[in-house]
């Protein structure tokens, strides 16, 4: 049953990466659904704060690889969220599935503070733009997007024991 | 068991911190250094993501472009369209200089203006008048052959007839000058409307179809040898006195915007028109020559073909 869990997740990791390269640039909108926060966090739920740093940084690095100017920090960014959820997982949500959508978003939304303030690309007025327009509504699609993997794949959320 | 607990807390901390350095390091490294870790993850394990992020933005380009692409082509369908028209404008116009170059004198190059409106259909305007020494009955030729005649003639202007008028009558005959008769509009059913007959074409005569039909200069309308149409068959009804033929007309007049009208001093035409008689000659025997193949095949009985043993 856990073999069956561990091959399952990771498919389903693997599947929201592809996603993550194709349905994005598929649609193209400023508002986009980041699958690469989903499957770390989906992933982070269920395994050791430790683990899932490590799986956040390489996720980052793996996103940052098309973006050198800013090489680094979606490393970070995708580091402290991963950690973070992983920490959070018994605490707060089990298998509410608004919690799940909050869960989500808010790892969205940390992602993007962390990543946009680390990378110090953009000026105050686009990085405030971006942090309290284009992110929020990015989480909240992110968010829900979230919710129908993890009611698709039957993922479960609560922590393990 | 809580020694355990603390060990590994300890290095799940560690890992985090060792994560979060790594990555402030990625962020402060040199420029150069920064794109060569970028590149080598591009070109590794990457690889693949970036080809199908490639095909995904390009199926977007191609779905943001498609509108664009399609009233391009619209357009260039248009364009076409209106190409080929030019094109035969261009060609009926080349034909028509050629026409006026055979013709040398005694004729005046002009436009016809059609009248779409009700019960106009079977006149047109054409752009030269007495002026230009055009009188009533001048014909009114295009390259292919005849269309119609002047009916009235204004100084800069005339009226002409197509041959689709009920009054249109001109004398014909077989290119070869053999057969005469007066051809005169067809007005058959919507299939055979634009068609013409060639009437009173005497019992002892005969034409194949596809014979060509001719002006025969008699009756002072139209100078000899002017193409008129081709025998298509022969529509005589019974206890007539003479035959009727169908004959499809050289001309269609909708087709026609630049006419020549043939001024009165216009004698015989027949070398202008190339190949008259021989033409005639060919399409009556590939005519003939058909109809005995048909006539042959058709006598002959069913296993014929068979082979015998």
């Amino acid at each position: 049953m856990r073999t069956y869990s561990f091959f399952k997740g990771a498919a389903v990791f693997l599947l929201l990466v592809v996603l993550h390269y194709t349905v994005r640039p598929l649609v193209g909108a400023r508002i986009s659904i980041d699958f690469l926060v989903i499957a770390v966090l989906l992933t982070a739920v269920h395994v050791r704060p430790g683990v899932a740093a490590l799986l956040g940084f390489a996720t980052g690095l793996i996103a940052d690889s098309l973006t050198p100017l800013s090489f680094g920090a979606g490393a970070l960014a995708m580091t402290a969220v991963s950690a973070l959820a992983s920490w959070l997982k018994s605490t707060v949500f089990g298998d509410n599935l608004l919690l799940q959508a909050i869960f989500i978003a808010a790892g969205k939304l940390a992602f993007d503070f962390v990543y946009l303030v680390a990378e110090r690309r953009l000026g105050v007025g686009d990085l405030l733009a971006q942090l309290f327009l284009w992110s929020p509504l990015s989480a909240i699609a992110t968010g829900l997007a979230g919710v129908l993997v993890v009611r698709t794949f039957r993922i479960s959320m609560e922590p393990r024991r | 068991m809580a020694r355990a607990t603390r060990s590994s807390a300890r290095v799940d901390t560690v890992t985090l911190a060792a994560c979060v350095v790594a990555s402030l390091l990625c962020l402060i490294l040199p420029s150069g250094t920064r794109q060569m870790f970028a590149g080598n993850l591009r070109q590794t394990f990457i690889a693949p993501l970036i080809s199908l992020q490639v095909q995904a933005e390009r199926a977007r380009g191609a779905f943001i472009v498609r509108d664009i692409t399609a009233a391009r082509l619209d357009s260039l369908v248009l364009k076409n369209a209106e190409l080929h028209d030019m094109e035969l404008e261009n060609m009926r116009l080349r034909a028509l200089i050629g026409l006026g170059a055979r013709l040398r004198s005694g004729f005046v190059a002009a436009e016809a203006l059609h009248r779409p409106e009700f019960g106009e259909a079977q006149t047109v305007v054409v752009t030269a008048g007495s002026r230009a020494g055009v009188v009533e009955r001048s014909v009114v030729v295009a390259p292919e052959g005849l269309i119609g005649y002047v009916i009235g003639t204004g100084e800069a202007t005339s009226t002409a007839i197509l041959w689709t008028h009920p009054d249109f009558a001109v004398s014909a005959m077989s290119a070869d000058g053999n057969v005469f008769g007066i051809i005169k509009p067809h007005f058959g059913p919507d299939v055979e409307r634009f068609m013409l007959e060639l009437r009173g074409v005497a019992f002892r005569d005969s034409l194949l179809p596809g014979v060509e039909i001719r002006s025969s200069g008699r009756g002072s309308v139209a100078p000899r040898g002017i193409p008129i149409g081709t025998v298509v068959k022969d529509i005589t009804t019974a206890g007539a006195y003479a035959r009727t033929y169908l004959v499809r007309p050289m001309v269609m007049p909708a087709d026609v915007t630049v006419v020549m009208v043939l001024l009165p001093a216009s004698g015989n035409l027949e070398s202008v028109w190339k190949a008259p008689a021989a033409d005639s000659l060919r399409k009556a025997i590939g005519g003939s020559s058909d109809s005995l193949t048909r006539a042959r095949r058709d006598t002959m009985p069913g296993d014929s073909t068979r082979r015998r043993p």
